[in-house]
Protein backbone atom coordinates (compact mmCIF):
# COMPACT_ATOMS: atom_id res chain seq x y z
CA UNK A 1 0.00 0.00 0.00
CA UNK A 2 0.90 3.31 -1.09
CA UNK A 3 1.70 5.45 2.31
CA UNK A 4 2.55 9.16 1.02
CA UNK A 5 2.11 11.07 -2.32
CA UNK A 6 5.81 11.12 -2.71
CA UNK A 7 5.98 7.70 -2.84
CA UNK A 8 3.31 7.41 -5.26
CA UNK A 9 5.18 9.84 -7.39
CA UNK A 10 8.64 8.03 -6.69
CA UNK A 11 7.03 4.97 -8.33
CA UNK A 12 5.62 6.26 -11.02
CA UNK A 13 9.10 7.66 -12.00
CA UNK A 14 10.37 4.22 -11.65
CA UNK A 15 7.75 2.76 -13.59
CA UNK A 16 8.62 5.42 -16.72
CA UNK A 17 12.05 5.18 -16.69
CA UNK A 18 11.87 3.83 -20.25
CA UNK A 19 9.43 7.21 -21.36
CA UNK A 20 10.76 10.01 -22.62
CA UNK A 21 12.76 12.41 -20.05
CA UNK A 22 10.05 15.31 -20.60
CA UNK A 23 6.85 12.86 -20.19
CA UNK A 24 8.45 11.98 -16.93
CA UNK A 25 8.55 15.35 -15.90
CA UNK A 26 5.26 16.10 -17.30
CA UNK A 27 3.17 12.98 -15.50
CA UNK A 28 4.84 13.82 -11.91
CA UNK A 29 3.60 17.23 -12.12
CA UNK A 30 0.26 15.71 -13.56
CA UNK A 31 0.24 13.46 -10.86
CA UNK A 32 0.93 15.58 -7.89
CA UNK A 33 -1.38 18.36 -8.97
CA UNK A 34 -4.18 16.17 -9.01
CA UNK A 35 -3.06 13.78 -6.20
CA UNK A 36 -2.90 16.93 -3.85
CA UNK A 37 -6.17 17.90 -4.86
CA UNK A 38 -7.69 15.00 -4.64
CA UNK A 39 -6.97 14.22 -0.64
CA UNK A 40 -7.25 17.66 0.31
CA UNK A 41 -10.80 17.60 -1.23
CA UNK A 42 -11.57 14.31 0.31
CA UNK A 43 -10.71 14.40 3.70
CA UNK A 44 -12.78 18.14 3.95
CA UNK A 45 -15.48 16.24 3.26
CA UNK A 46 -15.19 13.30 5.27
CA UNK A 47 -13.01 14.65 8.42
CA UNK A 48 -13.25 11.18 10.31
CA UNK A 49 -11.66 9.30 7.26
CA UNK A 50 -7.94 8.79 7.97
CA UNK A 51 -4.97 10.39 6.27
CA UNK A 52 -3.71 6.69 4.65
CA UNK A 53 -7.86 5.90 3.53
CA UNK A 54 -8.23 8.78 2.07
CA UNK A 55 -5.49 8.46 -0.19
CA UNK A 56 -6.00 4.71 -1.00
CA UNK A 57 -9.28 5.78 -2.07
CA UNK A 58 -7.93 8.90 -3.86
CA UNK A 59 -4.89 6.12 -5.58
CA UNK A 60 -7.58 3.87 -6.77
CA UNK A 61 -9.51 6.94 -8.87
CA UNK A 62 -6.48 7.82 -10.29
CA UNK A 63 -5.22 4.56 -11.19
CA UNK A 64 -1.63 2.69 -9.46
CA UNK A 65 1.47 4.53 -10.70
CA UNK A 66 1.72 1.16 -13.28
CA UNK A 67 -1.83 2.17 -14.90
CA UNK A 68 -0.93 6.01 -15.26
CA UNK A 69 2.37 4.93 -16.72
CA UNK A 70 0.87 3.20 -19.61
CA UNK A 71 -1.38 5.77 -19.99
CA UNK A 72 1.31 7.70 -20.73
CA UNK A 73 3.41 5.77 -22.52
CA UNK A 74 0.93 4.71 -24.50
CA UNK A 75 -0.39 8.70 -25.74
CA UNK A 76 3.01 9.67 -26.29
CA UNK A 77 3.23 6.61 -28.77
CA UNK A 78 0.93 8.17 -30.93
CA UNK A 79 1.63 11.84 -30.23
CA UNK A 80 4.48 13.42 -31.61
CA UNK A 81 5.49 17.07 -30.88
CA UNK A 82 4.19 19.63 -33.67
CA UNK A 83 7.40 20.51 -35.76
CA UNK A 84 8.99 16.81 -35.29
CA UNK A 85 6.39 15.18 -37.76
CA UNK A 86 8.13 13.59 -40.72
CA UNK A 87 7.61 15.95 -44.24
CA UNK A 88 6.29 13.98 -46.84
CA UNK A 89 9.20 12.39 -48.82
CA UNK A 90 9.80 14.25 -51.82
CA UNK A 91 12.06 11.90 -54.32
CA UNK A 92 15.03 14.13 -56.03
CA UNK A 93 17.93 15.90 -53.93
CA UNK A 94 17.35 19.06 -55.43
CA UNK A 95 13.65 18.66 -54.59
CA UNK A 96 14.99 18.21 -50.87
CA UNK A 97 17.28 21.19 -51.21
CA UNK A 98 14.93 23.32 -52.00
CA UNK A 99 11.63 22.02 -50.47
CA UNK A 100 13.10 23.53 -47.42
CA UNK A 101 11.49 26.29 -47.82
CA UNK A 102 8.63 24.49 -46.58
CA UNK A 103 9.47 22.79 -44.52
CA UNK A 104 8.83 24.86 -40.41
CA UNK A 105 11.37 23.40 -38.85
CA UNK A 106 13.76 25.41 -41.38
CA UNK A 107 11.67 28.26 -40.63
CA UNK A 108 11.96 27.52 -36.54
CA UNK A 109 15.68 27.08 -36.60
CA UNK A 110 16.40 30.37 -38.63
CA UNK A 111 14.38 32.11 -36.10
CA UNK A 112 15.68 30.38 -32.70
CA UNK A 113 19.15 31.76 -34.37
CA UNK A 114 17.97 34.38 -34.34
CA UNK A 115 16.75 34.92 -31.13
CA UNK A 116 19.00 32.74 -29.55
CA UNK A 117 21.10 36.02 -29.89
CA UNK A 118 19.38 37.99 -27.22
CA UNK A 119 18.66 35.27 -24.95
CA UNK A 120 22.43 33.93 -25.30
CA UNK A 121 22.89 37.93 -24.10
CA UNK A 122 20.57 38.01 -21.23
CA UNK A 123 21.26 34.22 -20.01
CA UNK A 124 25.03 34.70 -19.64
CA UNK A 125 24.38 38.39 -18.36
CA UNK A 126 22.14 36.83 -15.33
CA UNK A 127 24.48 33.10 -14.59
CA UNK A 128 27.14 35.61 -14.06
CA UNK A 129 25.58 37.64 -11.85
CA UNK A 130 24.06 35.28 -10.16
CA UNK A 131 27.00 33.28 -9.65
CA UNK A 132 29.33 35.73 -8.44
CA UNK A 133 26.66 37.04 -6.27
CA UNK A 134 25.81 33.89 -4.90
CA UNK A 135 29.42 33.05 -4.07
CA UNK A 136 30.09 36.78 -2.59
CA UNK A 137 27.22 36.74 -0.67
CA UNK A 138 28.45 33.37 1.17
CA UNK A 139 30.20 35.45 3.78
CA UNK A 140 26.78 37.11 4.66
CA UNK A 141 23.52 35.36 6.60
CA UNK A 142 21.53 36.34 3.42
CA UNK A 143 23.63 34.70 0.98
CA UNK A 144 22.16 31.01 1.59
CA UNK A 145 19.19 32.48 0.61
CA UNK A 146 19.71 34.57 -2.33
CA UNK A 147 22.02 31.10 -3.93
CA UNK A 148 18.27 29.72 -3.60
CA UNK A 149 16.78 32.10 -5.34
CA UNK A 150 18.99 31.78 -8.10
CA UNK A 151 19.25 28.32 -8.66
CA UNK A 152 15.44 28.23 -8.80
CA UNK A 153 15.77 31.57 -11.28
CA UNK A 154 17.71 28.72 -13.53
CA UNK A 155 15.04 26.48 -13.29
CA UNK A 156 12.48 28.58 -14.29
CA UNK A 157 14.11 29.40 -17.30
CA UNK A 158 15.78 26.21 -18.08
CA UNK A 159 11.72 25.49 -18.73
CA UNK A 160 11.37 28.53 -20.73
CA UNK A 161 14.11 27.94 -22.84
CA UNK A 162 12.41 24.26 -23.40
CA UNK A 163 9.55 25.86 -24.64
CA UNK A 164 11.34 28.33 -26.79
CA UNK A 165 13.44 24.57 -27.85
CA UNK A 166 10.12 23.07 -28.67
CA UNK A 167 8.40 25.56 -30.16
CA UNK A 168 10.54 26.61 -32.73
CA UNK A 169 13.20 23.31 -33.46
CA UNK A 170 10.59 20.65 -32.34
CA UNK A 171 12.60 18.56 -30.06
CA UNK A 172 9.82 17.36 -27.12
CA UNK A 173 11.17 19.47 -23.99
CA UNK A 174 9.27 19.21 -20.26
CA UNK A 175 6.00 21.47 -20.41
CA UNK A 176 5.85 21.51 -16.34
CA UNK A 177 8.18 22.60 -13.71
CA UNK A 178 10.65 19.26 -12.55
CA UNK A 179 9.04 17.97 -9.56
CA UNK A 180 10.13 18.72 -5.87
CA UNK A 181 8.80 17.64 -2.73
CA UNK A 182 6.58 20.94 -1.40
CA UNK A 183 7.19 20.38 1.97
CA UNK A 184 10.84 20.97 1.90
CA UNK A 185 12.63 23.30 4.64
CA UNK A 186 14.60 26.09 2.73
CA UNK A 187 17.72 25.33 3.28
CA UNK A 188 16.88 21.38 2.20
CA UNK A 189 15.47 22.66 -0.64
CA UNK A 190 19.18 24.70 -1.50
CA UNK A 191 20.69 21.78 -0.89
CA UNK A 192 19.13 19.09 -3.65
CA UNK A 193 19.19 21.84 -5.79
CA UNK A 194 23.22 22.12 -5.18
CA UNK A 195 23.64 18.30 -5.30
CA UNK A 196 21.44 18.12 -8.42
CA UNK A 197 23.58 17.75 -11.59
CA UNK A 198 20.67 19.41 -13.87
CA UNK A 199 21.08 22.69 -11.90
CA UNK A 200 24.77 22.92 -13.37
CA UNK A 201 24.10 21.88 -16.76
CA UNK A 202 21.40 24.84 -16.81
CA UNK A 203 23.87 26.82 -15.55
CA UNK A 204 26.78 25.36 -18.10
CA UNK A 205 24.40 25.83 -20.84
CA UNK A 206 23.12 29.51 -20.21
CA UNK A 207 27.06 30.08 -20.67
CA UNK A 208 27.55 28.46 -23.50
CA UNK A 209 23.91 29.73 -25.56
CA UNK A 210 26.13 33.04 -25.05
CA UNK A 211 28.78 32.10 -27.68
CA UNK A 212 26.61 29.92 -29.67
CA UNK A 213 24.21 32.47 -29.48
CA UNK A 214 26.79 35.01 -30.92
CA UNK A 215 27.97 32.24 -33.85
CA UNK A 216 24.38 31.76 -35.26
CA UNK A 217 23.58 35.25 -35.17
CA UNK A 218 26.79 36.59 -36.98
CA UNK A 219 26.52 33.44 -39.47
CA UNK A 220 22.58 34.75 -40.15
CA UNK A 221 23.05 38.28 -40.69
CA UNK A 222 26.54 37.24 -43.15
CA UNK A 223 24.93 35.23 -45.24
CA UNK A 224 21.50 36.97 -45.37
CA UNK A 225 23.36 40.56 -46.47
CA UNK A 226 25.55 38.41 -48.92
CA UNK A 227 22.35 36.44 -50.43
CA UNK A 228 20.47 40.04 -50.63
CA UNK A 229 23.65 41.72 -52.23
CA UNK A 230 24.23 38.90 -54.88
CA UNK A 231 20.07 39.12 -55.85
CA UNK A 232 20.15 42.90 -55.59
CA UNK A 233 23.15 43.25 -57.78
CA UNK A 234 21.65 43.63 -61.29
CA UNK A 235 18.85 46.12 -59.82
CA UNK A 236 21.58 48.48 -58.46
CA UNK A 237 23.59 48.18 -61.57
CA UNK A 238 20.68 48.90 -63.90
CA UNK A 239 18.64 51.66 -62.36
CA UNK A 240 20.80 53.04 -59.99
CA UNK A 241 23.80 53.28 -61.83
CA UNK A 242 25.96 51.90 -58.98
CA UNK A 243 28.93 49.81 -58.89
CA UNK A 244 29.48 46.89 -57.05
CA UNK A 245 32.89 47.03 -56.13
CA UNK A 246 33.93 50.92 -56.08
CA UNK A 247 38.01 51.73 -54.69
CA UNK A 248 38.25 55.41 -53.64
CA UNK A 249 36.45 58.10 -56.77
CA UNK A 250 38.11 56.10 -59.37
CA UNK A 251 37.77 52.74 -60.19
CA UNK A 252 34.47 51.40 -60.84
CA UNK A 253 34.04 47.63 -61.51
CA UNK A 254 30.29 46.55 -62.66
CA UNK A 255 29.57 42.87 -63.08
CA UNK A 256 28.86 42.33 -66.96
CA UNK A 257 25.06 41.91 -68.08
CA UNK A 258 25.38 37.93 -69.07
CA UNK A 259 26.36 37.11 -65.43
CA UNK A 260 22.61 38.42 -63.59
CA UNK A 261 21.18 35.51 -63.64
CA UNK A 262 24.16 33.50 -62.64
CA UNK A 263 24.22 36.13 -59.78
CA UNK A 264 20.62 35.92 -58.76
CA UNK A 265 20.82 32.31 -58.75
CA UNK A 266 24.04 32.52 -56.64
CA UNK A 267 22.23 34.57 -53.84
CA UNK A 268 18.98 32.29 -54.06
CA UNK A 269 21.65 29.24 -53.88
CA UNK A 270 23.56 30.65 -50.76
CA UNK A 271 20.18 31.30 -48.64
CA UNK A 272 18.83 27.47 -49.51
CA UNK A 273 22.21 25.86 -48.49
CA UNK A 274 22.27 28.70 -45.09
CA UNK A 275 18.41 27.19 -44.55
CA UNK A 276 19.56 23.61 -44.62
CA UNK A 277 22.17 23.95 -42.86
CA UNK A 278 20.37 26.03 -39.99
CA UNK A 279 17.75 23.25 -39.76
CA UNK A 280 20.60 20.70 -38.76
CA UNK A 281 22.06 23.22 -36.46
CA UNK A 282 18.74 23.82 -34.49
CA UNK A 283 18.17 19.21 -34.31
CA UNK A 284 21.79 19.80 -32.75
CA UNK A 285 21.13 22.75 -30.85
CA UNK A 286 17.63 20.29 -29.48
CA UNK A 287 19.64 17.72 -28.82
CA UNK A 288 22.46 19.33 -26.57
CA UNK A 289 19.26 21.36 -25.06
CA UNK A 290 17.53 18.11 -24.34
CA UNK A 291 20.83 16.24 -22.79
CA UNK A 292 21.71 19.55 -20.67
CA UNK A 293 18.24 20.73 -19.26
CA UNK A 294 16.36 17.78 -19.15
CA UNK A 295 16.92 15.44 -15.84
CA UNK A 296 17.01 12.09 -16.81
CA UNK B 1 -9.36 -20.77 -20.64
CA UNK B 2 -10.84 -17.43 -21.72
CA UNK B 3 -9.96 -15.11 -19.01
CA UNK B 4 -12.88 -12.37 -19.48
CA UNK B 5 -11.91 -9.90 -17.14
CA UNK B 6 -8.74 -9.46 -18.62
CA UNK B 7 -10.39 -9.00 -22.08
CA UNK B 8 -13.19 -6.86 -21.11
CA UNK B 9 -10.42 -4.31 -20.10
CA UNK B 10 -8.77 -4.38 -22.39
CA UNK B 11 -11.58 -3.69 -24.22
CA UNK B 12 -12.64 -0.76 -22.42
CA UNK B 13 -9.11 0.73 -22.74
CA UNK B 14 -9.23 0.12 -26.62
CA UNK B 15 -12.81 2.39 -26.37
CA UNK B 16 -11.44 4.68 -24.70
CA UNK B 17 -8.60 5.73 -26.62
CA UNK B 18 -10.61 7.80 -29.02
CA UNK B 19 -13.62 8.37 -26.66
CA UNK B 20 -11.79 10.05 -24.14
CA UNK B 21 -10.61 13.13 -26.49
CA UNK B 22 -14.18 13.42 -27.64
CA UNK B 23 -15.48 13.75 -23.83
CA UNK B 24 -13.09 16.17 -22.99
CA UNK B 25 -13.23 18.51 -25.57
CA UNK B 26 -17.04 18.51 -25.00
CA UNK B 27 -16.38 18.90 -21.67
CA UNK B 28 -14.48 21.79 -22.18
CA UNK B 29 -16.76 23.61 -24.99
CA UNK B 30 -19.71 23.43 -22.29
CA UNK B 31 -17.47 25.04 -19.75
CA UNK B 32 -17.12 29.12 -20.18
CA UNK B 33 -14.00 29.41 -17.50
CA UNK B 34 -11.08 27.37 -18.29
CA UNK B 35 -10.92 24.12 -16.16
CA UNK B 36 -8.03 21.95 -14.21
CA UNK B 37 -7.56 18.32 -14.22
CA UNK B 38 -9.33 17.41 -10.72
CA UNK B 39 -12.53 19.34 -11.74
CA UNK B 40 -12.45 17.86 -15.19
CA UNK B 41 -12.57 14.72 -13.10
CA UNK B 42 -14.83 15.51 -10.84
CA UNK B 43 -17.11 15.88 -13.49
CA UNK B 44 -16.79 13.12 -15.48
CA UNK B 45 -17.56 11.24 -11.87
CA UNK B 46 -20.70 12.80 -11.91
CA UNK B 47 -21.22 12.09 -15.65
CA UNK B 48 -20.62 8.07 -15.05
CA UNK B 49 -22.55 7.71 -11.86
CA UNK B 50 -21.12 4.79 -10.30
CA UNK B 51 -19.42 3.37 -13.22
CA UNK B 52 -15.91 4.23 -13.70
CA UNK B 53 -14.81 3.91 -17.21
CA UNK B 54 -11.64 5.58 -17.18
CA UNK B 55 -9.20 6.03 -14.46
CA UNK B 56 -8.56 9.62 -13.63
CA UNK B 57 -5.00 9.77 -14.41
CA UNK B 58 -5.38 8.46 -18.15
CA UNK B 59 -6.91 11.76 -18.75
CA UNK B 60 -3.32 14.13 -18.46
CA UNK B 61 -2.23 12.59 -21.08
CA UNK B 62 -5.07 13.11 -23.51
CA UNK B 63 -5.25 16.94 -22.29
CA UNK B 64 -1.47 17.18 -23.10
CA UNK B 65 -2.14 15.35 -26.43
CA UNK B 66 -5.37 17.40 -27.51
CA UNK B 67 -3.54 20.83 -26.20
CA UNK B 68 -0.52 19.43 -28.87
CA UNK B 69 -2.49 19.41 -31.63
CA UNK B 70 -3.67 22.76 -30.97
CA UNK B 71 -7.61 21.39 -30.30
CA UNK B 72 -6.80 23.04 -26.31
CA UNK B 73 -4.68 25.57 -24.70
CA UNK B 74 -3.09 25.86 -20.99
CA UNK B 75 -1.85 27.98 -18.67
CA UNK B 76 -0.53 27.01 -15.47
CA UNK B 77 -1.80 29.51 -12.33
CA UNK B 78 -0.61 29.23 -8.61
CA UNK B 79 -3.19 27.45 -6.14
CA UNK B 80 -3.45 28.61 -2.59
CA UNK B 81 -3.30 25.14 -1.42
CA UNK B 82 -0.59 22.67 -3.14
CA UNK B 83 1.33 23.04 -6.24
CA UNK B 84 0.40 25.06 -9.33
CA UNK B 85 -2.02 24.41 -11.35
CA UNK B 86 -2.74 24.25 -15.28
CA UNK B 87 -5.98 25.23 -16.60
CA UNK B 88 -7.01 23.81 -20.03
CA UNK B 89 -9.40 25.99 -22.61
CA UNK B 90 -10.63 25.13 -25.67
CA UNK B 91 -9.61 26.52 -28.72
CA UNK B 92 -11.46 27.81 -31.78
CA UNK B 93 -10.09 25.17 -33.41
CA UNK B 94 -10.86 22.70 -30.99
CA UNK B 95 -14.71 23.86 -31.36
CA UNK B 96 -14.74 23.34 -35.27
CA UNK B 97 -13.01 19.63 -34.35
CA UNK B 98 -15.46 19.04 -32.03
CA UNK B 99 -17.91 19.59 -34.29
CA UNK B 100 -16.98 17.46 -36.89
CA UNK B 101 -16.32 14.50 -34.25
CA UNK B 102 -19.71 15.00 -32.66
CA UNK B 103 -21.18 14.12 -36.39
CA UNK B 104 -18.62 11.20 -36.06
CA UNK B 105 -19.63 9.90 -33.16
CA UNK B 106 -23.23 9.97 -34.31
CA UNK B 107 -22.99 8.23 -36.79
CA UNK B 108 -20.53 5.60 -35.16
CA UNK B 109 -23.10 4.90 -32.60
CA UNK B 110 -25.59 4.39 -34.94
CA UNK B 111 -23.72 1.83 -36.81
CA UNK B 112 -22.66 -0.04 -33.81
CA UNK B 113 -25.88 -0.26 -32.21
CA UNK B 114 -27.38 -1.18 -35.60
CA UNK B 115 -24.60 -3.52 -35.64
CA UNK B 116 -25.33 -4.72 -31.97
CA UNK B 117 -29.17 -5.67 -32.78
CA UNK B 118 -28.86 -6.89 -35.86
CA UNK B 119 -31.62 -5.00 -37.83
Amino acid sequence: MIKSIEEYLNLLKTELQRSDAATVQDALADAEEHLRAALANLLEKQPEMSEEAALDQVIEQYGSPSETATAYAEVERRTVPQLARENPKTESAIARFFGVYTDARAWGAVLYMLIAFVTGVFYFTWAVTGFSLSVSFALFIFGLPFALLFFLSVRGLALLEGRLVEGLLGVRMPRRPLFTQSNLKWFDRLKELALDRHTWFSILYMFIQFILGTVYFVLFTTVLSFSLSFIAIPVLQEFFNLPTIQIGSGVRYFFPTWSYPLLVFGGILLWTTFMNLARGIGQLHGRMAKSMLVTD
Amino acid sequence: MVDSPTLTKKFQKELNAGIASLVLLSVLNKKTKPMYGYQIAKLLEDYSGDASFMKQGALYPVLHSLENSGLLESKVEPSVSGPPRRYYEITSEGRETLVIWQGVWKQMKSFVERAIKGA
